[in-house]
């Protein structure tokens, strides 16, 4: 049948110009982050409803995202704001259900670089705790939690869209793809997309067959 | 008894002309012309006693390796042709399905790092273990061998883990490194791992399997015999697929074309590559639960012979030994069983009744001689799952609102467990739309609201087709209700599970993984849904939706190479 082929030959370029237009796009590569952790530390762990507060925070123009490292099996809402002079300039909200060891806060993106923003980072447990990864600092640069002060500073990572394309990406993921397996090699990667491919073309036929 | 031995007298006589038909001569004894049946007869006899005759020069020259390999081999040309006469019944698109299935799980077998699976560490300790000691693993501790931990180690696997900022190994210096290790790690000699960490109260099956690939390996490293168990279980997501596509023509049989649908979804189903792409007994278990759901279609619809009831209770038994998730469907394959059995008796009382007993005494002879063992040698009668406890704290109330609550919505005037989180879409549906890698690999946001789209327009499809067959759904709600009360005892079992941990941990086991096992029952709902769109866009429908599913794995295995290497 002929509507038959039609969908597919539409679906299959869809998904082809989909696939183009994410490479075309850029990964989000790490703008800032507020120190490099050599040791993990927990700073605080929240049981119930709570905000915590950073002052002097670089925030760097551009910024999409922020990454924190909370941890969490079935992770509460995390709602982000940003302000600076006693302004909100930016915030984000992740949902409920998020689970391992960072959640990623999305963010309207800023235009200027704010040197000493505050950002707050309000959590709503009920049952299950969220533990929060920071560094040890001493007691007047800490995190604060309303009228307390944390052990240390929260890892904030800010994130932005990179330079560089996926597509330029292609070649150094493929190198990579194949170290740390046995036997190594970027055929390792040539091999995945073969068999994706393989994969796709046996669908379609079989679809052909069957269905048209 | 007396014309048989006429013949053979005849034939005998017939044989020992010298020079077959060239002999005239006279039987001794008789004086008349023979007819022209007589001498066809004699022919026939002639040719035989040659076909004999060149059998047993045949099986002279064989003699001297014996009687016994004979026979085995006499058995094994029987049993390859019974194979190839039962692989031909099976349709072709079926078999291009499980092919599918298979390449896909490969590809996610080679796009996923090392160990960077759910629990595929502890696994690979526990196959070690069997491989190395014939002993099952006895700790439960995550202080696997030597050799593990420092392939581990190598491959930065404690920072990479649930930490997406993190990568796996990106320079040769490191990979120089890894070999190193993994070499030096080979040659200390110490044999197996008593630690198996979440692996170690499972069942041995899945483990014993993988150990045949991984002594074929033994003589590499921790890398290349993960690489060749992992290829083990794509074999597995290949019978899923297969079985899946066998259900769907089972249970709908109307359309042809829509059983493409269901079984090439099925084999497309990223979760599915994921785990069988990795050392993990959900792959084992996926397959079997597919063949359980065939096999039930199939006495379904043809009834419950012999054959279907000890593949149904071989089908328990083997699910039984693979995980202990198995036991969340056994009460609603007992109740298919039952179900069957009724129907049976209507026929044949005694012979329904006997079939019953021998799924029901296939199926739980292991956990029988299980129980036997340990009461032999003072065990715990179910080993760890005699500490088991139906409600660890709390009420049963409180645990069955639980249950509820982490599927569906909470019902008025119980106390909220998940505020603030819609547990169908936060947990299940997003866990099944993209929740990769060690749990820490998920699309943007977005992604998960656009995918409620396709999902819906999928749901209401299936709907109409429902509303449309309604008719034929009235006669068969026992069988519906079968496989709804198989759907519901392992959601009970995955609920039941995570309300031990709760509230310490809100929803330990909520991973959609754990209800992959229902596998077939999406490719069924997949190819209704293909056929909610009626005779004339139903096939149309089918194709798109095999190509939704196609992009959903294209993107989700991109996804979880972007998290691991990109850079």
């Amino acid at each position: 049948m002929r509507p038959v082929k039609v969908a597919l030959a539409a679906g299959l370029t869809l998904l082809a110009v989909a696939i183009a237009a994410t490479l075309v796009h850029a990964p989000m590569v790490i703008a800032h982050k507020n120190g490099t952790p050599q040791a993990e530390d927990r700073i605080a762990t929240a049981a119930h409803s709570v905000t915590y507060c950073q002052a002097n925070e670089l925030v760097p123009r551009g910024t999409t995202a922020i990454r924190l490292s909370l941890a969490a099996d079935t992770g509460p809402r995390v709602r982000v704001s940003v302000s600076a002079g006693g302004r909100v300039i930016t915030g984000g909200t992740q949902g409920s259900g998020w689970t391992g060891r960072v959640v990623t806060v999305p963010l309207k993106p800023l235009a200027h670089t704010m040197p000493a923003a505050t950002v707050c980072v309000s959590l709503a447990p009920r049952d299950e705790r969220v533990t929060v990864f920071g560094e040890d600092t001493e007691r007047a640069i800490a995190a604060r939690d309303g009228r307390h002060t944390l052990a240390g500073r929260m890892w904030l990572e800010y994130l932005h869209p990179g330079s560089r394309s996926w597509a330029s990406l292609i070649p150094s993921t493929a190198r990579r793809m194949g170290l740390g397996r046995t036997p190594a090699g970027t055929w390792n990667a040539l091999l995945a997309f073969e068999l994706l491919a393989a994969v796709a073309i046996l669908s379609s036929t079989l679809v052909l067959k069957e269905l048209a | 008894m007396s014309r048989r031995s006429g013949t053979r007298t005849r034939t005998e006589e017939a044989a020992k002309a010298p020079d077959g038909e060239r002999s005239q001569a006279p039987v001794a004894g008789t004086t008349r012309k023979r007819t022209v049946g007589e001498r066809a007869f004699s022919r026939r006899a002639r040719a035989a006693e040659r076909r004999r005759r060149t059998r047993r020069t045949k099986l002279n020259a064989r003699r001297p390796s014996g009687y016994t390999a004979i026979l085995v081999e006499l058995r094994l040309g029987e049993a390859l042709r019974l194979l190839g006469r039962a692989l031909r019944r099976i349709p072709r698109a079926a078999l291009v399905c499980a092919l599918v299935a298979c390449l896909n799980a490969v590809c996610w077998s080679i796009v996923s790092p090392p160990f960077e699976v759910p629990d595929e560490p502890s696994h690979f300790a526990y196959v070690k273990q069997l491989a190395e000691t014939g002993r099952l693993p006895s700790s439960g501790s995550g202080r696997y061998s030597y050799e593990e931990i420092a392939a581990l180690d190598a491959l930065h696997y404690y920072k990479v883990r649930q930490q997406p900022q993190n990568q796996t190994i990106a320079t040769r210096f490191e990979q120089g490194l890894l070999e190193r290790v993994l070499h030096a790690a080979h040659g200390v000699g110490e044999k197996g791992s008593r630690a198996a960490g979440v692996a170690t109260s499972q069942p041995p099956l899945y483990y014993a399997l993988e150990a045949i690939p991984y002594s074929i390996a033994r003589a590499g490293t921790v890398l290349a015999r993960l690489q060749l168990m992992r290829l083990t279980s794509a074999l597995l997501a290949g019978l899923t697929a297969l079985f899946a596509f066998l259900f769907v023509r089972e249970a709908l049989p109307g359309e042809r074309w829509a059983w493409t649908v269901g079984g090439l979804a099925v084999a497309l189903a990223p979760l599915l590559g994921l785990m069988s792409g990795a050392v993990n007994p959900d792959s084992l278990l996926f397959a079997v639960c597919s063949a359980l759901f065939y096999c039930l279609a199939r006495a379904f619809r043809r009834g419950l012979n012999t054959g279907g009831a000890a593949a149904l209770g071989s089908l328990i038994a083997i699910g039984l030994l693979t995980k202990l998730n198995f036991i969340g469907l056994v009460p609603g394959v007992v109740l298919g069983l039952l179900a069957l059995s009724i129907r049976a008796a209507r026929v044949a009382r005694r012979s329904a009744y006997r079939m019953l007993a021998l799924a029901l005494g296939i199926g739980f002879a292991p956990v029988a001689v299980y129980a036997a063992v340990n009461a032999l040698s003072n065990h715990p009668l179910l080993g760890s799952l005699s500490g088991a406890s139906l409600v660890p704290h709390g009420s049963l109330l409180a645990e069955i609102d639980y249950i509820w609550q982490l599927y569906l919505p909470r019902l008025p005037a119980t106390i909220n467990d998940f505020p603030g989180v819609f547990t169908a879409r936060a947990l299940w549906f997003n866990g099944y739309v993209g929740l990769y890698g060690w749990l820490d690999t998920t699309f943007p946001a977005w992604v998960y609201n656009v995918a409620l789209i396709p999902a819906g327009a999928i749901a209401l499809l299936c709907a109409r087709a429902l509303y449309v067959c309604r008719a034929a759904l009235r006669s068969r709600v026992v069988e519906l209700a079968v496989y709804a009360s198989i759907g519901v005892g392992l959601m009970v079992l995955v609920g039941g599970a995570s309300y031990y941990t709760f509230p310490q941990v809100d929803a330990e086991f909520a991973q959609t993984r754990y209800l992959l096992p229902l596998l077939a029952l999406l490719g069924a709902i997949l190819s209704l849904a293909a056929r909610g769109a009626g005779r004339r866009w139903g096939p149309t429908v089918g194709a798109l939706i095999v190509v939704l599913f196609l992009a959903h794995d294209v993107f989700s295995q991109l996804l979880e190479a972007t998290r691991y290497y990109y850079g």
